[in-house]
């Protein structure tokens, strides 16, 4: 039986990587809700952010701000990209809606050739933000990149709301959510919006993968486990407002932690299933029903 | 432009078809709605009203050609209509159903861009016209009766400031009365100048509004009337059972 210090330890630990999976989320409702599809290429974005982060550290030795903004710059337009080439074409040919998702999952298998092919398929990682950590709480260690971590994602959080609740754009691409044609009708233009939300998904899929990277590693293969445990964190949350979203992913990443002390690491995803088949069978429209105004 | 016909109509439409796969719902049709002028669209159901309306708006596919004001805007998609004057209020009205009134009101006027002023203007004007609108603003629009539901359907549609309205069976599932109540405002509306298009099954007061009368079954338009040569149901009962 593992101590109580052990237990926080790696419930603390499981708090950064939930918090990860919760933007990974969010990315995956803002697509979710422009448009009806599951784009199964958000783990991309995040193994994306996080190679391009390290490649510009590393070989053109750019401080870490310039690197993050410029990997997330980046990493949305390839989200422009994947909507332009291959969703909208089939979009507007009326393709069936399981066909786009589909096309997504072959998205993300060509891009992560594309990544090995040109940045290699060694597992690298760089610096936290802050050096110098851990904290110490006694026998507890909290690394400084989970303050990153947090903090970022609550400025990004409450930015989106934001973004969603008071601006025109946020707003309709909302409207774009609940009743496309309406929007249409009243001069929204639907493509458009349907861009702005593979942009605006890629960048949060990058933010993630920047600030999750050092704390482990990143490589090409990284984009499947990072979708998987995202998607199920939608789910858990309901395909619902950011931030039961980002519930969702924190709890998926403590329960997971949690499990990792109990049963030990090779159990991490039977947990992480496990869960999803709960929420599933009992809550078939996430834990909070729903309830909260979509992204 | 020739000397016989001054000005061009509101609205224009020449051998306007559309079709479900085999299923052509739409024959060929000639209809035109003059500068603030209220037409009535009459038709039994499946007549191919909503098909009509919604091939007019670009919402689906069709051959023909629509003019505005004499402009060609056959291949002007649906989200261009709204800033050129042509708002479609959908059957079954096709409100922002989770967002409150106030936040699908602001929709409506999404052709606006940022300019508050007008924003706010328009926002006096609708609420004028729909006092119940203002003391639910706040109300999340699923959470409406129906009839206000269509009130906010109408002033939605108003708040872009359209020169033509296209209403699809805004009369649809509501009591009498309130059907009533939301005709006369259309009629108020077009008597400060707006032009209507007005689909409905049987309204006998969509009948009192209307210069003309148009009448659609089975795809086909069966005639073009004054609205006062229709006295009562018996006369248009003879086009629809063609
Ligand atoms: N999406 C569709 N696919 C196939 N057929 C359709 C579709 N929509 C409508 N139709 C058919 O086209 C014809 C016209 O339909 P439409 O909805 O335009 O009628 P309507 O006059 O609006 O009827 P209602 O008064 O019931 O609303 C009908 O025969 C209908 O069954
Ligand atoms: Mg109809």
């Amino acid at each position: 039986m593992p101590n109580g210090f052990e237990l926080l330890q790696s419930l603390i630990n499981g708090l950064g990587v939930g918090l990860v999976y919760g933007l990974i989320a969010i990315g995956f409702c803002v697509i979710y809700n422009a448009s009806g599809i599951v784009n199964f290429a958000q783990g991309v974005f995040v193994m994306l952010g996080g190679m391009f982060a390290h490649t510009l550290l590393t070989r053109l030795g750019l401080p870490m701000l310039a690197a993050a903004v410029i990997s997330i710059v980046l990493v949305a337009m390839v989200g422009v990209l994947v909507q332009v080439l291959v969703i909208n074409p089939m979009w507007q040919r009326k393709a069936p809606l399981f066909a786009i998702i589909l096309a997504t999952l072959a998205v993300q298998l060509l891009i992560e050739q594309i990544v090995i092919l040109t940045l290699g398929d060694q597992p690298r990682t760089y610096p936290e933000f802050t050096l110098g950590g851990p904290l110490k709480l006694g026998p507890i260690a909290i690394g400084y990149q989970l303050f990153w971590i947090l903090g970022c994602g609550a400025v990004m959080v409450v930015a989106l709301q934001l973004f969603f609740n008071r601006t025109r754009v946020g707003r309709a691409l909302r409207a774009c959510s609940q009743n496309r044609e309406a929007a249409a009708l009243l001069g929204i233009p639907v493509a458009s919006m349907l861009m702005l939300s593979f942009a605006l998904s890629a960048a949060l899929g990058a933010a993630a993968g920047i600030l999750i990277t050092p704390t482990q590693y990143t490589a090409y293969s990284v984009d499947g486990p990072f979708g998987i445990n995202g998607f199920i964190a939608a789910i858990i949350g309901g395909f619902g407002s950011a931030p039961a979203a980002l519930v969702g992913g924190t709890l998926l990443g403590v329960v997971q932690a949690g499990a990792i002390v109990f049963f030990g690491a090779g159990y991490k995803n039977v947990v992480a299933l496990t869960i999803l088949l709960i929420v599933l069978l009992f809550f078939p429209n996430g834990l909070f029903g729903g309830w909260g105004k979509r992204v | 432009m020739t000397a016989d016909s001054p000005s061009p109509a509101l609205i224009e439409v020449n051998g306007l078809a559309a079709s479900y796969g085999h299923v052509a719902a739409l024959k060929p049709i000639d209809l035109r709605v003059e500068e603030g002028e209220f037409v009535t669209v009459l038709g039994p159901n499946g007549a191919g009203k909503t098909t009509l309306l919604r091939a007019m708006s670009r919402l689906i596919a069709s051959d023909g050609k629509i003019k505005f004001k004499g402009r060609d805007i056959t291949g002007v998609p649906t989200h261009r209509l709204a800033k050129l004057g042509i708002i479609m209020v959908q059957e079954g009205r096709g409100l922002f159903s989770e967002m409150t009134v106030q936040e699908n009101l602001q929709l409506g006027a999404y052709g606006l861009g940022g300019s508050r002023d007008q924003v706010e203007g328009r926002f006096e004007q609708v609420f004028r016209l729909f006092p119940r609108l203002r003391e639910r603003a706040g109300q999340v629009a699923a959470s409406m009766s129906g009839g206000e539901q269509q009130m906010l359907a109408v002033g939605r549609a108003l708040m872009a400031g359209p020169k033509l309205l296209m209403l699809d069976e805004p009369s649809l599932g509501l009591a009498p009365m309130v059907a009533a109540g939301i005709l006369d405002t259309l009629g108020e509306l077009n008597r400060s100048g707006l032009g209507i298009l007005l689909v409905e099954q049987k309204a006998p007061q969509a009948l009192k509004l209307a210069r003309r009368v148009y009448i659609l079954s089975s795809g086909y338009m069966r005639a073009e009337l004054p609205a006062q040569d229709i006295k009562s149901h018996h006369d248009l009962a003879r086009y629809y059972f063609h």
